[in-house]
């Protein structure tokens, strides 16, 4: 009964001696515990993808929110993530490239930052698999923040709300460790699906004017075929793809990761979500208005030897341009993507 | 019989507790028990048999006018050797040139070996993994800055300086290059032998000595660097990398 009763009671320090990277963790003060962010799902969703069997925690996405507006993350102070990717925006910028400290001129466009927790890879040409990986790279790249994640995190350990949402999170002081999976919970918990578009989706017919029905026939016609790439609950295949900007792109695109000339100017094909929110368009921003872009396509882009096959050209009225553009124009939330601050 | 469960438990909760964090690895070993030595690797940067001196004006082979600026480099899976076996010093080193010869240590057995095999580079498994894992003095933190955040992966090597064309020229040089060898396919095994191999004895220390002329990393029998053309590479010019990675691999040598 006693060496019963003392492995019982060593089996438990053992499971509580054992912490996962993201549970929950218990606090020390005693007063409040940290609990699982309760993150809504637009119908239709797929599950959240476990990533390494974190969950996102109240505390941890809080803290995650705290530092995207922080510009503290940047060297001299004056750069958040969230300089370059406005919340009213879709999280993305307004101008074609962002600048960062110093206003230094980064490569491309800054894409929105939504749907992120089901995208395989990330940056728009894929290079980096996690989102966590993905948290470094602005806050180190010399063009935007200049810093590094250490120095961060040593700046804001002792600083609320800091201090204390990383206590809560994780039971310890913040550490480049716990700053870069805080930005991800944070990243994985913008959801953007509840537009007009969804709502017609889900059996609404009112939800889309007359227009905006006749240009979601288009977007899906045979002739058009946009949404044979943008599909999906992201509207994005998530794959690379060469579209026609430059006969030859002076960015490389997606070769730059896999070192592959075929996938010379190729790019992640991006979300057409908020479309209407995330202007100018293009991996370098090059388009300002949704026609621009329609009629890019239409025209068939420029001849590049590795244009997708989609990328052929087609008929447009000026009737359908009309109608083609309200539709994508519907494809904006009808509510904050920022689940945090919700009423 | 309360002891041995009591043992055993506490041995298991060890044993289970994963640390988030890796610690970074000691740069000299414990107090040594009797049939333990110390293997003591030092590599020394050189230019043409001298010490290498950063932001020294330099001749290269094509006679252009070079400065080094900046020498990082890593070594992955060393391994000590004698015939039937090896013993794994280190998954991998990080050492920075710059300030001149660069130690580490590790305790080994006693007795005759034959040498050092390694690789220049991050093991795979390694340069995939999350930066944000390795503490402050690990060598894969990032603070070293040798982390290509846009391509997850280490450069395995850094080699940046100053160079003229003009061999005639007086001017102050201006003009940079940068040689950034990363991706798997710039991993590559070295091998370092002495001639009458290491020999080990308990409580002593052996060193091995690696010269790298940095000289030698603008040309080798397997490839000439051209600085008219091939004078930056950030892991976009795969022909490039491999060259330069070559040459590295070639210029190292036992002092």
């Amino acid at each position: 009964m006693r060496h019963a009763a003392l492995l019982l009671g060593c089996s438990a320090l053992l499971l509580v001696g054992c912490r996962r990277d993201a549970e929950v963790a218990a606090p020390t003060s005693g007063e409040r515990i940290d609990g699982p962010f309760e993150l809504e799902l637009p119908a239709g969703f797929p599950p959240l993808p476990e990533h390494d069997g974190a969950r996102l925690t109240d505390a941890s996405v809080r803290l995650g929110r705290a530092l995207f507006f922080d510009p503290r993350l940047s060297r001299d102070g004056t750069i958040a993530c969230a300089s370059c990717h406005f919340p009213d925006r879709a999280f993305s910028d307004t101008v074609a490239i962002s600048r960062g400290v110093e206003g230094r001129s980064g490569m491309r466009n800054s894409p929105p930052l939504t749907n992120l927790a089901w995208h395989p890879a990330f940056f728009r040409d894929g290079g980096v698999p996690t989102l966590e990986q993905q948290a470094i790279a602005p806050i180190h790249d010399p063009v935007e923040m200049d810093f590094n994640v250490q120095s961060a995190a040593e700046l804001l350990a002792d600083k609320e709300p800091y201090a204390g949402l990383s206590e809560l999170a994780y039971g310890e002081p913040l550490s480049a460790f716990h700053l870069v999976r805080s930005l991800a919970s944070y990243q994985r918990t913008l959801v953007s699906g509840w537009s007009r578009y969804d709502r017609y989706r889900q059996g609404d017919p009112t939800a889309l004017t007359q227009a905006e029905r006749r240009g979601l026939e288009l977007f899906n016609s045979p002739a058009l075929r946009c949404g044979t790439c943008h599909s999906g609950h992201d509207l994005s295949d998530h794959r690379y793809h060469n579209i026609g900007l430059y006969t030859l792109s002076p960015d490389p695109g997606r070769a730059r990761i896999s070192l592959d000339p075929l996938d010379h100017g190729k790019f992640k094909t991006p979300t057409l979500r908020n479309i209407a929110l995330t202007a100018p368009y293009m991996h370098d921003g090059t388009l300002w208005t949704l026609e621009e872009v329609v009629d890019h396509f239409a025209r068939g882009g420029q001849a590049a030897s590795n244009k997708s096959p989609l990328v052929a050209g087609f008929t447009i009225t000026d009737q359908d341009r009309s109608d083609l553009v309200a539709f994508l124009n519907a494809l904006t939330d009808e509510r904050p993507i920022d689940q945090v601050e919700r009423p | 019989m309360e002891r041995m469960v009591m043992i055993c438990l506490s041995a298991l909760l060890l044993v289970a507790c994963r640390k988030d964090k890796v610690e970074p690895e000691p740069t000299a070993p414990a107090p040594l028990p009797a049939v333990t030595g110390v293997l003591k690797l030092t590599v020394v940067p050189v230019w043409e048999g001298q010490p290498l001196q950063m932001f020294s004006e330099y001749r290269n082979h094509a006679d252009q006018r070079v400065t080094v600026e900046l020498l990082k480099m890593y070594l992955g899976e060393l391994e000590l050797t004698r015939p039937g076996t090896a013993k794994r010093l280190s998954d991998v080193i990080y050492m920075d040139l710059g300030t001149g010869p660069v130690s580490h240590f590790w305790a080994v057995d006693t007795g005759a070996w034959v040498g050092l095999r390694t690789h220049l580079g991050v093991p795979e498994a390694l340069n995939m993994s999350d930066p944000s894992l390795y503490g402050a003095g690990h060598p894969l933190n990032v603070n070293n800055g040798t982390y290509w955040t846009w391509a997850t992966g280490y450069r395995f090597a850094m080699f940046e300086g100053r160079y003229d064309l003009d061999p005639a020229s007086t001017a102050t040089l201006v003009n940079a290059f940068a040689y950034h060898p990363g991706r798997a396919f710039c991993y590559l095994p070295l091998q370092f032998d002495p001639a009458d191999g290491l020999r080990v004895e308990a409580g002593d220390t052996t060193e091995l000595r690696v010269r790298v002329d940095v000289e030698r990393f603008f040309h080798s029998p397997e490839g000439v660097i051209d600085m008219a053309t091939e004078n930056v590479d950030h892991g976009n010019v795969p022909a490039l990398a491999l060259k330069m990675a070559t040459n590295i691999t070639l210029s190292m040598s036992v002092e």
